[in-house]
C-alpha cells in the first residue's frame, strides 16, 4: 500500500519534472537565440530615429518593441527562477519517493564466486590500459608531428629531436650568461651606489634643494657625493639650475681648448636639449619620415644606440604639419636613471631603458598645433608629466614611467601653449606648476588635484616658470612677469620691463633672471620685483639660461656663449664665440658641459 | 631473498606501516609549509572592480555565473553634476529630453530620475532592475563626471574561487580586495 | 537570502576613493537638497568562514563516528551537507577546489592562502589519514548529492572501472599544471555540480551535472569514481590510514551479502590465487613493466613539453598575444577585438607582451614536463598494480576506493544493526 503511494507520487512528479525541464530548455534556447535587451532590430531602429528627423511612426515602433523586449526579459527571468525552484522541489520529492519505494529491496549477490576472478579482471584492465597508452602515444606523436613538420625532414625519431632542440637553447648560452651577469652585477653595483643618493634625494626634495642653495660648501664635502646628473630640460625639476661643480667658464672649439670630444651629428635634426644620466647622453631628432631617441657615450661621444618611435598604435600615418624652426623633436626627453622618455610632435611618447630597449610607447592623441608640439617632459619620482596643451587636446597627464600607465590626467580649459612643466617646492611639498593661457596653475603631482590658478598670462606662452623658496615666477612676452606665492596662489608682485618669448626665466640667489629673445638679460629682485640690472648681450637667444656655481650660462643661436656672475651687476665673466648654431639648453654635470648644436654634440670638461 | 621468510601478509603489513608513516609525515610537512603561507594571506576575500581601470566592455552582464550578474551600477551622488542632459540616462543623440523609449540609455529602465530644482535632476539606480551592462557607465564616463560606475555587489556575489568575469575582463579591472575596501567607491 | 543574516552594513568609508573627472561642477542646491546617504552591504565573510569550518569539522566527526560505530546516519549527514555546503553556501566552500589554491600558494610566494581554504584542504586529508575517506562519505556536498539520489546499484564492468579510475589522477595533474602556471582553476571551471547548487549557470555544465546525477541514480557516484581529483588525493591517504573502515568487527563468514551493496565497487571478494600462469611469467611481466616505467615517464614528459605552447593558450596573456598578433597581421583590420582595444588603450607594448608570453610559455614548458612525467608514472604504476596477484581469504574493503558511505554495514549478518533479509 505504502509502496503504491510512493510509486504514484514518483510517477506524477517524474512526469511533471520532465515537463518543467522541457519548458526550461525551450525557454533557454529561445533566449539564447535573441537577447531581448540587445536586439539588432532595436539598435537599427534607434539609430535610424537619431539620424532622421521627427518620425512618429518610427518612435512608436521603438516604444512598442522596447516594451515587448523588456517584458520578455523580465518575464523570462521570472519564469526561469520559478521553474528552477519548482524543478528542485519536485526532484526532492521524486528522490524521496523512489528511495521509499526501493527501501527494502536489497541487492544480494548471486552465488558465483568464480565470476569475479581477480586475475581475469586485472588482465582485462591491463589490456585496456595497453590500448589507452598505445593510442595516447600515437595521438601524441601525430599531434607533435603535425605541429612541427620540420622535424620530419631529416630525422626519423621526433622524440630525439625534441631532446636536442629543447636542450640546445637552454645549455648554449649558459657560460656566456655567467660572465655577462657578473659584469652586469658589478656595473649595477656601481650604478646603485651612485644612484641611491640622487634617487633618495627625490622624495625629500624640499630640504635637499634648500640645503644645496644655502650651503653649497657642504655638498662637495660629502665624500660619497652623488654624481650630479642632468635628467631633464633645464636640470632637476626643470628649474634652470644645476648643482654641478667645477664647470669651465671658457672653451674654444676651434683650438680644442677643454673640448673632450666633438661629434658631428648624422642623426635626425631636432631642437631638443640633451639630458644626461651617469655615462649616457640622450636627445631626440626627427623628421616627417621618422622620430628617434639617441644615446651617446659620455666618455667618447660615440652614438651608442638609436631607438625609433615607430609602430605605435594611434600614431598618425602622416605626421602633422609643423613649423620648420620647431621640427618634430623639439621636446626634451627626460630620464629617471632607469628609463628615458621622449615625446615627439606626432603625440608619440616612447620609453626606453638605459640600453635602448623600448619599454613602452603610446600615442597621446595627434596634437593640432600650428608650430608643433614642443613641451618637454618632466620626471618626478616615478612619474612622467606631459603638458599636452594643443588646439584640440588640453591636458596634463601623469604617466607611470615604468609602464606608461596613466596615473592621472586632467582636462585643462586653457588655450594652446608651448611651455614645459616644472616642479616647485612649497612648504615642503611638491607642486607641479604649468604655464598656460590665460593662467598659471599648480597641481598636486601625486593626484592631479588642482591647487591654485592665477590668471593674467597671455599671448603665445612658451617660457616655463621657475621657482625658489615657495614662490613661483612666471613670465611671458605680451603679458607680464609675476611672482606667485605657491602656498595660496596670491600674486606677490608683477613687472613688465623685460619679458621672455622663448627662453625660460631662472631664479637664484634672490634674483630672477629674464633673458629676452633679442638678447637682453635682466635681473629682478625676487622679493620685490625691482629691476636690479639689465645687460645687452648682442645676440638672438632661444636656449634657456642656466645657473651653475653662481654663474649664469647663456648660449645664443649664433653660438656666442656668455658667462655672467649671478649678482646685482650681472658682471660678465667671459664671453666668446663657438661658431656653432645652438638652440638647445646645455646639460651640466660635475666638470662637464654637454652642448648640442644644430649639427654637432660636444663635451667640455675641466681637466 | 629476505622477504621470502616472511609471509606475504606480514610483508604487506610492513609496507602499509611504511606508507602510513610517509603519509603522516607528508601531511605534517605540507601542513607546516602551508601554514606559513596562510599567515601571509592579506585577507583579500572579495572580488571588486576598479572603476579607474574599467572600460565598460559589457562582459560583466554576460559572464557572471549568476543568472543576473552580481555587478551593478552604482551612483556617486557627490560626484554627479545633476545634469538635465545626462549621458548615462539619455542616449547620445537624444532629440527630446523625455522618457520615451527611443531616448533612454538603460535597457531595463533601472535609472530613476527626480527633479530637484532648476536645473538639477537626481539620478538613482534601481538595483532590482539593473543587469550590470554598463551602458550608462560608458555614457557617464564619456560625457559626464563619471559618477555612474560598476561595482560587484558583495551581498549578491557568491565569491567564486575564480571570478568568471575576471577571466574575460579586458582591462584587468577585477581583483581581490579585503574587507575594508570591499567597495571601491567614488566620492 | 540567508546571507543577509550575517551581513554587516558597512558605512561608506571605503579607503579606496577614486578621483573622478569633473566636467560638470558640483551643483549649488538652493532648495536644501541633501545628498542621499547610500550604504552598501558587505557580508561578514569571517563569520561565514568560521561557520564553514565548524560545520566541516562537525560533519567529519559525525561521519567518522557513524563509520567507526557502523551506524547509519550517513543519509542525514548527506542531507545537511547538501543543504549547507551545497545550496546555502552555493557549493563554493569546496575542498576539491582548494587543491588549486594550495598549489598556487606553493608556487607563488605572493599569493596569500586564506586560512579557511587551508583548513578545507587539510582537514579531510587528516581525517582520511586517520579514519579513511569519511569526507567523501557524506561531508562533501558533491558526494552527498550523488549518494542521496543513488537508488539502484547497477554495475559497471570491473576492468572498465579500474581503467576509468585513472582519470582522476590525470585530472589532478592537469589541475596542478594549470594552477601552477596561474592560468585558470580547472576544477572550478568544470565543476558539473556548481550549477545545480546555484540553481543556474553555464548550461553545458549544468547538463553534464544533471547527466551525472541521472547516472548516479543507477550506479554509485560516477563523479567521485571517475572524475574527482581530490578523491584521488584522499585515496592515497586512506590506503594507509591509521584506522580502517571495517565491514564488521566480528569474523567474516564469507556470506558475500555485502559484495553487491557497495556503490563504488570497493569490496573485494575472496580470491584463492589459483595459479593460472607460471610464476616466472608473472614475474617477467612485472619486470617488463618496471623497465617500461622510465620510458613511459620520459616520453610522457617529452610529449607534454612539446605541447606546452599549445597548452599555454589557457593563459589569458598568451591568448591576448595571439589576438594582438592576429590583429596586427591583418592588412586592413575592420573589427578590433575588445581585448586588443584595451591592450592599446593601456599603452602596453608588443615587446612587453611578448616577454610576458615567453615567460609564461617557459613556465608551461617546465611544469608541463613534470606533468607529463607524472602522467607516465601514473600509467606505469597502474600497469604494475594490475599485474600483482593477491590472495584474500575473506571479503575485504579496498581502502583506497572505499568512500566510507557505510552501506555495506547493514548487509553484514555479523553486525548488530544488520537488517533482516528475506
Amino acid at each position: 500500500m505504502k509502496k503504491d503511494i510512493y510509486k504514484a507520487i514518483a510517477a506524477v512528479t517524474g512526469i511533471f519534472m520532465l515537463v518543467v525541464a522541457f519548458m526550461l530548455v525551450i525557454n533557454y534556447f529561445q533566449v539564447r537565440e535573441i537577447t531581448p535587451l540587445q536586439t539588432e532590430v532595436m539598435e537599427t531602429l534607434k539609430s535610424l530615429n537619431e539620424n532622421n528627423g521627427e518620425n512618429e511612426t518610427l518612435q512608436l515602433q521603438i516604444r512598442q518593441l522596447d516594451l515587448l523586449s523588456r517584458k520578455a526579459y523580465f518575464v523570462q527571468e521570472e519564469h526561469q527562477k520559478m521553474g528552477v525552484y519548482l524543478l528542485l522541489a519536485m526532484a526532492a520529492v521524486f528522490v524521496v519517493c523512489l528511495r521509499g519505494y526501493y527501501a527494502d529491496v536489497k541487492h544480494i549477490a548471486p552465488k558465483e564466486i568464480d565470476a569475479v576472478d581477480d586475475w581475469l579482471m586485472q588482465s582485462k584492465s591491463r589490456r585496456y590500459l595497453h590500448y589507452i597508452v598505445g593510442s595516447l602515444a600515437v595521438v601524441a606523436l601525430i599531434a607533435v608531428a603535425a605541429s612541427n613538420p620540420q622535424w620530419f625532414k631529416g630525422e626519423e625519431n621526433p622524440a630525439e629531436e625534441t631532446l636536442i632542440a629543447e636542450a640546445a637553447p637552454t645549455e648554449e648560452p649558459a657560460p656566456e650568461k655567467v660572465e655577462e651577469q657578473e659584469s652586469i652585477a658589478t656595473q649595477e653595483a656601481e650604478v646603485t651606489t651612485q644612484d641611491t643618493t640622487t634617487v633618495a634625494s627625490i622624495p625629500v626634495q624640499p630640504e635637499a634643494e634648500v640645503k644645496e642653495e644655502a650651503k653649497p660648501v657642504e655638498t662637495p664635502a660629502a665624500p660619497a657625493a652623488a654624481r650630479v646628473n642632468h635628467h631633464m630640460f633645464r636640470g632637476r625639476n626643470s628649474n634652470g639650475h644645476s648643482s654641478a661643480r667645477n664647470i669651465p667658464t671658457v672653451w674654444n672649439l676651434v683650438a680644442g681648448e677643454k673640448v673632450k670630444w666633438l661629434e658631428t651629428l648624422t642623426t635626425k635634426q631636432g631642437f631638443s636639449s640633451p639630458v644626461v644620466h651617469n655615462d649616457k647622453i640622450f636627445y631626440t631628432g626627427g623628421d616627417e619620415a621618422g622620430r628617434e631617441l639617441y644615446c651617446h657615450d659620455l666618455a667618447s661621444g660615440k652614438l651608442l644606440w638609436t631607438l625609433a618611435a615607430d609602430g605605435i598604435a594611434g600614431s598618425p600615418a602622416t605626421p602633422p604639419q609643423v613649423a620648420g624652426n620647431t621640427g618634430y623633436a623639439a621636446a626634451t626627453p627626460a630620464t629617471d636613471g632607469k628609463y628615458v622618455c621622449a615625446i615627439f610632435a606626432t603625440g608619440d611618447i616612447i620609453c626606453s631603458d638605459m640600453d635602448g630597449k623600448r619599454v613602452w610607447a603610446k600615442n597621446l592623441g595627434v596634437p593640432e598645433n600650428q608650430y608643433g608640439f614642443v613641451s618637454s617632459l618632466l620626471v618626478w619620482g616615478s612619474s612622467v608629466f606631459v603638458q599636452y596643451d594643443n588646439e584640440n587636446i588640453h591636458k596634463i597627464i601623469s604617466l607611470d614611467i615604468a609602464t606608461g600607465n596613466v596615473r592621472w590626467q586632467k582636462e585643462r580649459d586653457t588655450k594652446i601653449c608651448w611651455s614645459s612643466p616644472i616642479i616647485a617646492t612649497v612648504g615642503g611639498k611638491a607642486q607641479l606648476v604649468l604655464m598656460g593661457n590665460p593662467d598659471v596653475r599648480a597641481y598636486d603631482p601625486s593626484t592631479g588635484e588642482q591647487l591654485w590658478s592665477v590668471g593674467g598670462m597671455g599671448g603665445e606662452v612658451c617660457p616655463s616658470p621657475c621657482s625658489a623658496d615657495g614662490v613661483i615666477y612666471a613670465a611671458n612676452e605680451y603679458a607680464k612677469l609675476m611672482a606667485i606665492n605657491g602656498a595660496d596662489g596670491s600674486v606677490l608682485w608683477e613687472a613688465a620691463d623685460y619679458l621672455p618669448e622663448v627662453a625660460s626665466p631662472v631664479v637664484a640667489g634672490g634674483r630672477v633672471y629674464i633673458a629676452t629673445t633679442y638678447g637682453v638679460l635682466a635681473a629682478f629682485d625676487a622679493k620685490t620685483g625691482e629691476l636690479k640690472a639689465e645687460k645687452e648681450l648682442n645676440m638672438e637667444l632661444y636656449s634657456s639660461p642656466m645657473v651653475v656655481e653662481g654663474k649664469i650660462y647663456i648660449i645664443g643661436t649664433n653660438g656666442q656663449v656668455c658667462v655672467l656672475a649671478a649678482n646685482d651687476e650681472l658682471t660678465m665673466i667671459n664671453t666668446f664665440s663657438t661658431g656653432e648654431m645652438t638652440y638647445a639648453t646645455p646639460a651640466f654635470m660635475d666638470n662637464t658641459i654637454i652642448v648640442r648644436t644644430l649639427n654637432s654634440l660636444y663635451c667640455i670638461t675641466e681637466s | 631473498m629476505k622477504e621470502k621468510k616472511n609471509s606475504p601478509l606480514k610483508r604487506r603489513e610492513f609496507l602499509r606501516m611504511c606508507g602510513t608513516a610517509i603519509a603522516g609525515g607528508s601531511v605534517l610537512a605540507v601542513g607546516a609549509a602551508l601554514a606559513g603561507r596562510a599567515k601571509a594571506g592579506k585577507g583579500d576575500i572579495f572580488w571588486q572592480i576598479d572603476p579607474a581601470k574599467c572600460t565598460q566592455c559589457g562582459r560583466c552582464e554576460t559572464h557572471c555565473i549568476l543568472p543576473v550578474s552580481a555587478v551593478k551600477c552604482i551612483h556617486a551622488n557627490r560626484v554627479c553634476g545633476y545634469c538635465d542632459l545626462c549621458g548615462g540616462y539619455y542616449r547620445s543623440n537624444v532629440k527630446e529630453l523625455n522618457t520615451a523609449a527611443e531616448n533612454m540609455m538603460c535597457p531595463t529602465g533601472a535609472i530613476e530620475r527626480k527633479f530637484i530644482e532648476d536645473p538639477y535632476f537626481e539620478y538613482t539606480i534601481n538595483e532590482e532592475l539593473c543587469n550590470g551592462c554598463g551602458k550608462c557607465v560608458k555614457g557617464c564616463t564619456s560625457f559626464g563626471n563619471g559618477s555612474l560606475y560598476l561595482q560587484i555587489k558583495q551581498d549578491l556575489c557568491v565569491n567564486c574561487n575564480e571570478c568568471q568575469i575576471a577571466q574575460v575582463c579586458v582591462s584587468e579591472a577585477i581583483s581581490r580586495v579585503d574587507y575594508a575596501t570591499a567597495y571601491k567607491l567614488k566620492e | 537570502m540567508m546571507k543577509r543574516i550575517f551581513t554587516i552594513v558597512s558605512g561608506v568609508v571605503a579607503s579606496a576613493t577614486l578621483a573622478a573627472q569633473n566636467r560638470f561642477p558640483k551643483p549649488d542646491f538652493e532648495s536644501g537638497y541633501e545628498y542621499p546617504n547610500l550604504q552598501y552591504a558587505v557580508p561578514n565573510e569571517i563569520v561565514w568562514d568560521v561557520a564553514d569550518i565548524v560545520m566541516l569539522v562537525a560533519l567529519l566527526l559525525s561521519a567518522t563516528w557513524a563509520v567507526m560505530k557502523r551506524r547509519k546516519p550517513m543519509i542525514w549527514i548527506s542531507v545537511v551537507s547538501v543543504l549547507y555546503f551545497g545550496f546555502l553556501r552555493n557549493g563554493c566552500v569546496c575542498s576539491v577546489g582548494s587543491i588549486q589554491n594550495v598549489v598556487l600558494a606553493l608556487v607563488d610566494g605572493t599569493y596569500g592562502l586564506p586560512w579557511n581554504v587551508l583548513a578545507l584542504f587539510l582537514l579531510p586529508i587528516v581525517f582520511a589519514f586517520l579514519f579513511g575517506r569519511v569526507f567523501c562519505a557524506g561531508v562533501c556536498p558533491i558526494g552527498a548529492l550523488q549518494e542521496l539520489v543513488n537508488i539502484k546499484n547497477g554495475r559497471i564492468s570491473k576492468p572498465v572501472t579500474m581503467v576509468l579510475g585513472l582519470f582522476p589522477w590525470i585530472y589532478l595533474i592537469l589541475t596542478i599544471l594549470y594552477a601552477a602556471t596561474r592560468s585558470r582553476f580547472l576544477i572550478c571551471q568544470f565543476d558539473p555540480f556548481i550549477g545545480i547548487f546555484r540553481l543556474g549557470g553555464d548550461v553545458e555544465l549544468l547538463a553534464f551535472g544533471i547527466l551525472l546525477l541521472v547516472i548516479s541514480v543507477f550506479t554509485g557516484r560516477p563523479f567521485c569514481r571517475f572524475l574527482c581529483p581530490y578523491g584521488a588525493l584522499l585515496s592515497l591517504f586512506s590506503a594507509v590510514s591509521v584506522k580502517k573502515v571495517e565491514l564488521t568487527k566480528k569474523k567474516c563468514i564469507n556470506c558475500e551479502l555485502c559484495h553487491n551493496s557497495c556503490p563504488v565497487d570497493a569490496i573485494r571478494a575472496p580470491y584463492a590465487n589459483t595459479p593460472q600462469e607460471e610464476r616466472r611469467e608473472g614475474v617477467k611481466r612485472l619486470l617488463g613493466y618496471m623497465l617500461l616505467m622510465p620510458l613511459l615517464v620520459v616520453s610522457g614528459a617529452l610529449m607534454m613539453r612539446a605541447s606546452a605552447e599549445g597548452l599555454s593558450r589557457a593563459h589569458k596573456e598568451v591568448r591576448l598575444y595571439d589576438m594582438v598578433t592576429a590583429y596586427e597581421a591583418q592588412a586592413a583590420p575592420e573589427i578590433i577585438p575588445l581585448e586588443v582595444e584595451a591592450f592599446y588603450m593601456k599603452g602596453r607594448t608588443m615587446e612587453e607582451l611578448t616577454a610576458t608570453k615567453d615567460a609564461i610559455v617557459a613556465d608551461y614548458r617546465k611544469y608541463a614536463t613534470w606533468a607529463g612525467a607524472m602522467i607516465g608514472l601514473v600509467l606505469a604504476i597502474a600497469l604494475m598494480r594490475f599485474s600483482i596477484k593477491r590472495r584474500r581469504e575473506t571479503y575485504e574493503i579496498d581502502q583506497s576506493s572505499c568512500v566510507a558511505c557505510g552501506r555495506c554495514f547493514e548487509y553484514c549478518p555479523q553486525n548488530r544493526v544488520a537488517t533482516k533479509l528475506n
